[in-house]
């Protein structure tokens, strides 16, 4: 009887804690959402002047900010995609064969996970400069490939792990040429690491801000963009856009994410 | 699950394109990118520059001449078209060749410019410069909370206003101001006279809460400091919004500056940066600029459309006796910038 | 096709060089020209001179390096550890209990919660510092709640300090500490809990030398994960900080951007991955898994 009264508490304590953090988590959230509203419309955006919705309207006219997040999502989107395929086949590469450097090539894929992004950042201005490339798209695509490919990697890597190679061996035996083998047998036996790098890769690269604030020449991407804005104040049309990519988000969680978790159990 | 995920990151990479594309669509006369302070210059007149020649103005922004020196040496020739330099950062350019002369055939609004701002000793005969706005760095009392008298920059070191303050995030400017309030000029290069700046200089260190060059209006604003070392026309928008914030002009005299237009050299839109200097010195864009951010304006014949309340306003309109008892910036040798960055570093450790 | 494919088995060692170039050259390639090289150009930058107009020249000098052993400069390290410790140890603890509770509940509630924790994250980390600024400033909600309801009369000054900047350091740092957490505490044998407390053991007990011993690897991890990147979050401290409390990241940052010294910086940056080495080592020595970093 007692140990059951101790029971409830202990729950009732564990989820007041969650909801403590969760409010923690969550709170800056409904910060950027509340401003979203706020009819101000002069610098710095602080002071409350009653709800709006025009700034869910304005955000389409502030083409700066819509081209920033284009930016984003190109370089986010071409960088993962590349992230993804150079990782995974590295990935495959490294685990398949044994070459001179292995261990090298290894050792510098820790790098940009391990070391402050402050320094990788830096590092590729020190490099880009000296050899004159113009700061960029092409730069900025540069620098993401290089952070996303090792979250590819490991979770390609941790996949492999548990790969049997012998049924590489048997599909052949069984007459399917290295392409097949490769795209019937191999990579769907990878898939949720490749996935899951990939989704990482991204997640990682549509937040980047220090690294890219020091390759990114003229090409602003969104989060360079909020840095901007920042420095003045951050606008209620920043904030309205926040927000929809935050819904977005959620509707992106929710269409693919419970397959996901379905899959992984399997 | 993969199809679907496939389909959503293309369709996010679509809508992106379309909202690149949206952003591209205005640039019939082809590009311009300017390099500017940030809280400067006008939208709203870089808009209508857009409208009314095609061009497309892709900005990026700067907190201090330091930044926009560096960025612009790391970055390859041709990144940038315009640029926004204060005095002195225009003589080491022009020291360095890094900027190419203005087209004078051009610059038919050359002449709303007072003769005053023109033919300055850091740019004789404004080969490579024109002015665009100038002012002070000054200070911003919040009256309802601070019961001391300030007259000068010597006023900020009282122990009195500890973490009350906010202050540029600009070591010449900060060092400058330290240096006058001892009487010693803000280009000092002695380092007897350095040594004692730097004692005096951390003292400030309790009184600063915040370094900020961008928008240090916003803290006297929302109330998080009272007291203030900021440009003019800061002080002027945070008078705007709260009536209890008054300008001092320290009697030391005050950090002055004057910032040009100018066109580094391999500026790969040469042309259109000329339009867009030349519509920055019309009278309509001097308007719009001082609307927005109502520093000194060099522009007469837009301080006459200004009428009297702008004129008057001795935050806006900066008296002429502040401007010629201060003192402007020079470019110090490196060993001698890197004692004040050192100094710098201190302050903030 | 088929003659193809067996051309191919027949070349055998030739077809192999071949797959393993396309499928590791690429790797190769990116990590040796964008992580190999620049770092080492760092490296060698941090021993140049500089000329009058701050280009980085060829001339040897140990002068960055003394320069960096200043008082000043140490006192910066020592205090950017110091947040950085401060900040792993609060991800602790807060985000350690969290972990438990949400890796053992019912597994259908589970994924829900978990994203919950995920979320969040997927929004700009800048402009959800801002949000804080917002929400502690003078005049932000909480300050207008207290007064509100009259608990102070003045607001209170919670704004541009060193605790603000660990504050936003947690908030920006605590999913990777969660995240490695969850991970090890999911995997924990829910029978193993049970035959503990069967064989008599009190919770306290149970807890430290059955649970704790057991998910040690995702705190180590996680401490790893947060640690490091704080000593570099440079934006944190510029915007909740309020510049008045320096970290080894402004200090490279600035000297990047206006200090315009490339190779004190460098020379900074170095220090740091130093810094980095040594940690990641002890974290080696620890036991830690340098592949869980990544997952």
């Amino acid at each position: 009887m007692d140990k059951k009264k101790n029971k409830g508490l202990k729950k009732k304590i564990s989820v007041a804690y969650c909801t403590l953090v969760y409010l923690f988590l969550f709170l800056p959230i409904s910060v950027i959402v509340v401003n979203s509203f706020n009819a101000t419309t002069t610098k710095p955006y602080m002071s409350w002047k009653g709800f709006t919705l025009d700034w869910y309207v304005k955000l389409w006219d502030n083409s700066s900010l819509l081209e920033a997040f284009g930016n984003t999502m190109i370089i986010a989107g071409v960088s993962t995609l590349l992230a993804t395929v150079i990782g995974t086949l590295g990935a495959i590469g490294m685990y398949r064969y044994r070459f001179r450097g292995r261990a090298i090539v290894d050792g510098l894929l820790y790098i940009p996970v391990v070391i402050p992004e402050i320094v990788l950042g830096i590092s590729l201005l020190t490099i880009f400069a000296k050899a004159d490339i113009p700061r960029g798209m092409l730069t900025l695509i540069l620098a993401h490939v290089t952070f996303c490919i090792p979250f590819v990697i490991f979770n390609v890597r941790a996949r492999l792990a548990g790969y049997d190679i012998s049924i590489e061996e048997a599909s052949m035996d069984l007459g399917a040429n290295r392409r097949t083998t490769f795209f019937e047998v191999t990579l769907p036996v990878l898939a949720p690491g490749i996935l899951g790098g990939a989704l990482l890769a991204f997640t990682i690269s549509i937040d980047d801000v220090i690294i890219s604030y020091f390759v990114y020449g003229q090409t602003k991407t969104y989060p360079l963009k909020v840095m901007e804005s920042v420095k003045s104040g951050v606008a209620p049309d920043v904030n309205a856009l926040s927000t929809l990519i935050l819904i977005g988000t959620v509707i992106f969680v929710v269409l693919t994410q419970g397959d996901l978790f379905n899959k992984k159990r399997a | 699950m993969m199809k679907k995920l496939v389909s959503v990151m293309t369709s996010i990479l679509m809508v992106s394109m379309l909202l690149c594309g949206c952003g591209g669509s205005k640039a019939k006369n082809g590009e311009l990118n300017v390099f500017i302070w940030t809280e400067y210059v006008s939208e709203s007149a870089i808009k209508a520059f857009e409208d009314e020649y095609g061009i497309k103005v892709n900005v990026s922004t700067y907190s201090s001449n330091e930044d926009m020196l560096s960025k612009l040496k790391s970055e390859s020739e041709g990144t940038y078209d315009v640029l926004l330099p204060s005095d002195y950062a225009v003589e080491y350019l022009i020291a360095q060749d890094k900027l190419e002369k203005i087209d004078r055939q051009v610059m038919t609004n050359l002449s709303c410019i007072s003769d005053a701002y023109l033919d300055q000793p850091y740019d004789p005969g404004n080969e490579y410069s024109v002015p665009y706005e100038g002012g002070v760095a000054c200070i911003a009392v919040n009256t309802a909370k601070v019961d001391k008298e300030i007259t000068g920059y010597a006023d900020l070191f009282d122990p009195a206003l500890a973490g009350q303050e906010v202050v540029l995030d600009d070591n010449r400017a900060v060092i400058g101001m330290t240096a006058r309030s001892m009487g010693y000029s803000m280009n000092e290069t002695d380092r007897a006279k350095l040594a004692e700046i730097q004692d005096k200089l951390l003292t400030l260190k309790e009184n600063v809460k915040l370094y900020d060059s961008d928008s240090p209006k916003s803290a006297l604003i929302s109330g998080d400091c009272t007291v203030g070392m900021i440009w003019s026309a800061e002080v002027a928008l945070a008078m705007d919004e709260n009536p209890d914030i008054k300008i001092v002009y320290p009697k030391e005299g005050a950090y002055v500056f004057l910032d040009n237009w100018v066109v580094p050299k391999g500026a790969k839109n040469y042309d259109n940066a000329m339009k867009f200097i030349n519509y920055m010195l019309s009278p309509e864009a001097a308007k719009m600029n001082i609307a927005d951010f109502p520093y000194l304006c060099p522009n007469s014949e837009a301080l006459a459309q200004m009428g009297d309340e702008y004129v008057s306003n001795t935050a806006k309109n900066v008296p002429a006796d502040v401007i010629s008892g201060g003192e402007f910036v020079k470019y110090l040798d490196p060993d001698t910038l890197a004692v004040y960055d050192e100094m710098w570093t201190k302050l903030k450790e | 096709m088929k003659e193809e494919s067996r051309e191919k088995r027949i070349k055998k060692p030739s077809g192999d060089t071949l797959s393993a170039l396309v499928m590791v050259g690429p790797v190769t390639l990116i990590m040796v020209l964008l992580v190999a090289v620049p770092l080492i150009y760092v490296a060698v930058m941090s021993f140049c001179s500089i000329d009058e107009y701050y280009n980085v020249i060829p001339r040897f000098t140990p002068e960055n390096y003394e320069r960096l052993l200043d008082a000043d400069y140490l006192k910066i390290y020592a205090r950017s550890v110091f947040i950085a410790f401060i900040t792993t140890v609060l991800c602790i603890l807060i985000g350690y209990p969290f972990s438990y509770v949400i890796a053992r509940t019912a597994s259908r509630k589970k994924k829900i919660l978990y994203m919950l924790v995920i979320i969040p994250f997927w929004t700009n980390s800048l402009i959800r510092i801002y949000g804080w600024r917002s929400f502690l400033g003078s005049s932000g909600w909480l300050n207008s709640l207290l007064i509100s309801l009259h608990i102070v009369s003045e607001p209170i000054e919670l704004l541009y300090k060193n605790g603000t900047t660990i504050l936003g350091m947690t908030y920006c740092l605590i999913p990777f500490m969660i995240l490695p957490m969850y991970t090890a505490i999911e995997k924990l044998d829910g029978s193993l809990l049970e035959a503990s407390s069967d064989l008599g053991a009190k919770p306290a007990a149970t807890f430290f030398e059955v649970i704790l011993p057991l998910t040690s690897s995702g705190i180590f991890s996680g401490s790893l994960m947060v640690f490091i990147p704080c000593l570099g979050y440079f934006f944190v401290s510029d915007i909740l900080g309020g510049g008045n409390s320096d970290m080894i990241g402004n200090l490279i940052e600035r000297q990047f951007q206006s200090g315009n010294n490339w190779p004190l910086g460098a020379a900074l940056s170095i220090v740091l991955i130093v810094l980095t080495l040594v940690l990641v080592k002890l974290y080696q020595k620890l036991g830690g898994d340098m592949d869980a970093l990544g997952v």
